[in-house]
């Protein structure tokens, strides 16, 4: 009885304990909060910009209308962000105009927004069409410029972007590199702009022009939130300047099962469809006798997830399946481990470079070495249908029987003596 | 290198087999598949070693490059633990049908559909198709 007096003692004590600093917490965070509130009633008298949104919930994206008023005749432009962050990478590799040397920095950040977008006024919609027209050569720092947006881009100016001087020689032992300083804050808008494209390629996921002005200054636009972006918070923010800007209105985005949210990828899927897609895909990659990643892969970038999550996830669901595999080819002693391990020991170097690769290399280079390799295979799995290699297979595939019978019989026969 | 398998010895050229294997490992981590079906024909052509020899030995080797790639796309930061859990179980389930619908088809009828899906797959990834 003593001992769970005690026990009580102590377990009220603790729940003291932590209640009141919890207590004590919010209203810390509250003062704090409080501040930055009270600047934008002094600015008052001079020009201000009100926004507000029709809905403040969401669930699995939708339609936001967001309506505000601004001082008469002047552009106003709208940011939409979302809370939950991706990573963006780019290598700059584009030679110097000048000097002609390439440069090799590598840019990394992992404070990217899982869902931007920039509004402008709709009389810079031909912008944004010149840009679409450009295909893939389109850069954001060309439309901001063109559409008078270059005071009013203002949160992934602010992206905290780290950089890497890398190398080929940085790549083969795998490292990014060596790190640099911190750029300034120009420099950093600039690469802002890149990765935001390197992350979102095309100009409609970054850019819209749907946005309505009146001549008194209301203006009214609309953004759609794709079901398959990020929960979480949305910000809206309405700015005429770098200034004169509205408080940021927050719109709660929410996502329920079966739907669910990929961190690393950015994404929001319904589960079911990656499921049936993995199984129908590995299943064939059986009947085929090579691993469904071949065919998994591809598919998966091109449904939009980042290339890079695709192979660091596809990777480890086949570890499971070689592993029981080996294990039951080395029950059957069918395993000559010499030649097993010499040979894994230079593919484990080579597995050691590949992954930074990954992170080097853009979609587009992706995806048309991934379609060389596809060719490859192709021509591989053709060989392997024509009338010489059956020939020789059928053979084959009959000694292999038979050694596998012989061998199931001696471990067979081991097992029986064991006993 | 000599090596023995089941009583009867092979000489394995390993100025084709490690440059090769190390290569595939490249390419396979890089994109983030197994690297079997490059393996194998390697090792059949390249080594000239019969297919017996080939099966559980190429499937160790490629264990290295899987398990070294898996760390390493780990530790960039590229895995996503909640796909993960979606797909491993398909996987899984698919490793399960496979071998029950392989006995009822005609392996060489399998490959040929697989060899033109990969082409119209290629065709797209290029831009082409």
């Amino acid at each position: 009885m003593k001992r769970f007096l005690n026990f009580f003692v102590v377990f009220f004590v603790l729940t003291v304990f932590v209640s009141t600093g919890m207590a004590q917490k919010p209203a810390e965070q509250k003062a704090q909060e409080q501040k930055p509130v009270e600047a934008p009633k002094e600015a008052q008298s001079a020009e201000t910009v009100t926004v507000s949104v029709d809905k403040t919930n969401l669930s699995g994206g939708g339609k936001l209308t967001i309506t505000g008023k601004a001082p008469a005749g002047k552009d106003v432009y709208i940011e939409v962000w979302a809370e939950k962050t991706i990573r963006a990478a780019r290598l700059d590799a584009d030679p110097d105009p000048k000097t002609g040397k390439r440069p090799y920095i590598f840019y990394m950040t992992d404070d990217m927004p899982a869902f931007y977008r920039l509004i402008v006024p709709e009389k810079y919609k031909p912008v944004l069409e010149d840009a679409k027209a450009k295909g893939g050569k389109w850069s954001v720092s060309e439309v901001i410029k063109n559409a008078g947006a270059d005071a009013v881009y203002g949160y992934p100016a602010k992206l905290k972007i780290d950089r890497y001087q890398t190398s080929l020689w940085a790549s083969i032992i795998g490292s990014r590199g060596t790190k640099l300083e911190p750029m300034d804050e120009k420099e950093n808008k600039r690469r802002s702009m890149q990765l935001l494209k390197a992350r979102f390629r095309s100009v409609g996921n970054v850019f819209s022009s749907n946005l309505k002005i009146a001549e008194d200054g209301t203006f009214k636009a609309t953004v759609e939130i794709p079901a398959n972006t990020a929960p979480g918070k949305y910000f809206v923010v309405a700015k005429v300047d770098k200034d004169i800007k509205s408080e940021p209105v927050i719109v709660e985005n929410s996502v329920t099962f079966p739907s669910v949210y990929l961190p690393n990828a950015g994404r929001t899927v319904n589960v079911i469809w990656p499921f049936l897609l993995t199984a129908a895909i590995t299943t064939f990659g059986v009947l085929m006798g090579a691993g469904g990643g071949f065919i998994l892969n591809p598919i998966l970038v091109m449904l939009g997830l980042p290339h890079t999550v695709v192979a660091g996830t596809v990777m480890p669901t086949v570890l499971f399946s070689q592993g029981t595999g080996i294990y039951n080819y080395s029950k059957i002693n069918f395993i000559n481990w010499k030649l097993g391990v010499t040979l894994g020991l230079a593919m484990l170097a080579g597995g050691f470079i590949g992954p930074k690769l990954t992170e080097l290399i853009t979609l587009d280079q992706y995806k048309f070495l991934f379609g060389w390799v596809l060719i490859i295979l192709a021509a591989l799995m053709f060989w392997q249908t024509t009338p010489k290699y059956l020939e020789k297979n059928k053979k084959e595939q009959a000694i292999l029987k038979e050694f596998q019978k012989r061998a199931q019989e001696a471990a067979k026969k081991k097992a029986e003596g064991g006993k | 290198m000599k090596i023995e398998f089941w009583g009867q010895e092979f000489k394995v050229n390993l100025a084709i087999g490690i440059p090769g294997a190390f290569l595939i490992a490249i390419a396979s981590s890089m994109f983030g598949f197994g690297g079997g079906p490059f393996m194998v024909p390697l090792m059949a052509v390249g080594l000239r070693l019969p297919m017996y020899v080939i099966v559980g030995s190429s499937l160790l080797a490629i264990f290295f490059n899987t398990l070294m790639g898996t760390f390493r796309h780990y530790g960039f930061g590229n895995f996503d633990l909640i796909f993960f859990l979606i797909m491993f179980p398909a996987a899984i389930l698919g490793g399960y049908i496979g071998p029950k619908i392989a006995k009822k088809l005609n392996p060489v009828m399998v490959k040929r559909v697989a060899c033109i899906g990969l082409l119209i797959l290629a065709l797209q990834l290029l831009g082409i198709f």
